[in-house]
C-alpha cells in the first residue's frame, strides 16, 4: 500500500548514509511533488549487499523545481528535474521525521 | 597573438600550475566530523558538483570492454552478485581507482575483487592465470 | 567543426601497440570463472550475441511508428515495457527475467512544444541498452553526471542545442530501476515519410534528449536546433 499518492508534496529525508545509498545528495531536505507511482522493488542498500530478503518499499516519481534544488540555478524558473526516490526516503511537505 | 589552439593549450597549462597542497593527506592524526563527512561522501554521488566544460567525445568500443559487461552481466544472470553490488564496490574502490581507471576497467576490478572476496577464486590463482593469459597473447594466440 | 562527421566512429583515444592489461584480467577472470562453474561458455556466448544485435536503430524504430501511429504513441507512453516487443524488443532478454544492469522498468518520455527532455545518470550510468544499445562514453563521464542536472542548458547548448525560453527543461536523473528513453518531436520538412525514412533521422542523442532530429541529417552530433524552429 503506497503512502504517498500523485501531487504530493513530498520532503526529502537528510539522513546519515554511507558506503552505499541512491538518493542523492542534491535532493536531500528538498521538497517536490509526487507525479508518477512506481512499482515496489528491493531498496538499493540492501540489495547492494545481495540480501535477498531485504526490504522492498514502493517507489515515487518527485518532480522538483530546479530553483529549489541549487541556491544559483543558472537556468529558468520553469525548468524542472525528476528522479525516483523509496517511500522511506520521503516525508510529507512540512513534517520531518528524525 | 596566439592562434585559437596556441590560446587554449595555454589557458590549460595555466589552470595545471597549483601550488604545493599545503597538507597532503597521508594518514591524519585527527580530522573534524566536516572532513570526514567529506571522506565519507559516497564517491558516485556527483551530481552538482562544478566542473568545467569539456568536448562531448565519443569512442569506439574495444573488444574487452565487450567481454567485460558480458562477463559482469552473465555473472550477476547466474547469481554471483548483481548489478548493485557491483555498483556498490565500484565507490568502494575508493576515489584514486574509481576517477583513475576507465569506465570498464572499473567493472573489471570489482569483478576479480567480488570472486575473490567470495571466496569462488584465490588471488594466486587469479594471479597464476593472469601471467599464463598475458604470456599467450603476447606470443600471439 | 564538420556538420557531416559521424562521431560513432572515431578511433579508441589511446592506440594501444601492447597487449592491455585489461584485455589479459578479462580473460583471467572468465576462464577462471568458467573453470570454476559459475557460468557457462554458452551462458557468455547467448549474452554476447544479444549484447552485439542492441542498438540505437530499436528506439530509432519506436520513434518512427509514434511518429505515424497516434494509437502506437498511446500504448507506448502508457506501458513501454511491453510497447517495445511492438518492435521486436523483450525486455526479459536474453536471460528471461531481464539483464542485471537495465532492469525490466521502460518509460518514454515525450517532448511537447512546452517540455524538452534530457536523461543522465548522475550515480552511474543507468541506460536503456535494450533499446538504445550501449551507451555513448560521453554519457558514462562524472563531468556529464555532475553537470548536466544543474547546468542543464548549458551541457545542451554544447551539444549544440539551444532550448527557447518558454520551453520546460525536465531533467531526469534515472537513479533507480527504471529505464528512460525521450520521444522526440517530430521535425518539418518530413511530411510523406515512410517509418523507414524517419527512422533514419532519430538519432541515439535524440532519444537521450541532447540533440533534435532532423530532415537530412542522420549522424549523432546534428548542428544546433531549436525545439520549434
Amino acid at each position: 500500500m503506497s503512502r504517498f499518492e500523485i501531487g504530493d508534496r513530498v520532503t526529502v529525508r537528510e539522513a546519515t548514509t554511507l558506503f552505499h545509498h541512491r538518493t542523492q545528495a542534491y535532493t536531500r531536505g528538498r521538497t517536490g511533488v509526487v507525479v508518477e507511482h512506481r512499482p515496489e522493488w528491493l531498496i538499493p542498500e540492501h540489495e547492494a549487499w545481495q540480501l535477498e530478503d531485504g526490504r522492498v518499499e514502493p517507489f515515487y516519481v518527485v518532480r522538483f523545481h530546479q530553483r529549489d534544488l541549487w541556491p544559483d540555478y543558472t537556468g529558468l524558473e520553469l525548468d524542472t528535474l525528476e528522479t525516483e526516490v523509496a517511500e522511506g526516503w520521503l516525508d510529507p511537505a512540512g513534517e520531518v521525521t528524525q | 597573438m596566439p592562434s585559437p589552439s596556441d590560446l587554449d593549450a595555454l589557458q590549460r597549462r595555466v589552470l595545471g600550475l597549483s601550488p604545493e597542497p599545503a597538507a597532503r593527506l597521508d594518514s591524519p592524526y585527527w580530522i573534524s566530523n566536516e572532513a570526514y563527512g567529506a571522506l565519507r561522501h559516497v564517491l558516485h554521488d556527483v551530481g552538482g558538483q562544478p566542473d568545467a566544460p569539456v568536448p562531448y567525445v565519443d569512442k569506439e568500443e574495444e573488444d574487452w570492454e565487450l567481454r567485460t559487461y558480458v562477463l559482469c552481466e552473465v555473472l550477476a544472470w547466474r547469481g554471483v552478485w548483481n548489478a548493485e553490488v557491483r555498483r556498490r564496490r565500484e565507490n568502494d574502490l575508493g576515489a584514486t581507482l574509481y576517477l583513475g581507471l576507465p569506465y570498464y576497467a572499473r567493472w573489471l576490478s570489482v569483478a576479480a575483487k567480488t570472486l575473490l572476496d567470495k571466496g569462488l577464486i584465490s588471488v594466486d590463482e587469479l594471479a597464476a592465470k593472469i601471467d599464463a593469459v598475458r604470456a599467450r597473447k603476447e606470443a600471439g594466440s | 567543426m564538420s556538420h557531416d562527421h559521424d562521431h560513432a566512429h572515431h578511433a579508441p583515444i589511446e592506440a594501444a601497440d601492447e597487449v592491455s592489461e585489461f584485455d589479459v584480467l578479462e580473460t583471467a577472470i572468465r576462464e577462471l570463472a568458467i573453470e570454476k562453474g559459475l557460468f557457462s561458455r554458452e551462458d557468455h556466448r547467448r549474452f554476447t550475441e544479444w549484447a552485439e544485435r542492441i542498438g540505437p536503430h530499436g528506439g530509432a524504430r519506436m520513434v518512427a511508428r509514434a511518429w505515424l501511429d497516434p494509437e502506437f504513441k498511446r500504448r507506448l507512453l502508457a506501458d513501454g515495457t511491453e510497447t517495445s516487443k511492438e518492435v521486436g524488443i523483450n525486455w526479459l532478454d536474453p536471460t528471461g527475467t531481464g539483464t542485471p544492469s537495465d532492469n525490466t522498468y521502460f518509460y518514454v518520455l515525450e517532448n511537447t512544444p512546452a517540455v524538452h527532455n534530457v536523461i543522465v545518470c548522475t550515480l552511474c550510468s543507468c541506460y536503456p541498452r535494450p533499446v538504445l544499445g550501449q551507451a555513448p562514453e560521453w554519457y558514462k563521464t562524472p563531468h556529464y553526471r555532475r553537470r548536466v542536472v544543474r547546468w542543464p542548458r548549458e551541457v545542451l547548448a554544447e551539444f549544440g542545442l539551444h532550448v527557447p525560453l518558454d520551453v520546460e527543461v525536465r531533467v531526469h536523473d534515472s537513479n533507480q530501476k527504471s529505464r528512460f528513453m525521450v520521444l522526440p518531436m517530430r521535425p518539418e520538412g518530413t511530411e510523406g515519410w515512410t517509418e523507414d525514412q524517419l527512422a533514419a533521422i532519430v538519432t541515439r542523442d535524440t532519444m537521450i534528449g541532447v540533440a533534435l532530429p532532423r530532415a537530412g541529417w542522420t549522424g549523432d552530433r546534428s548542428p544546433a536546433a531549436t525545439p520549434r524552429a
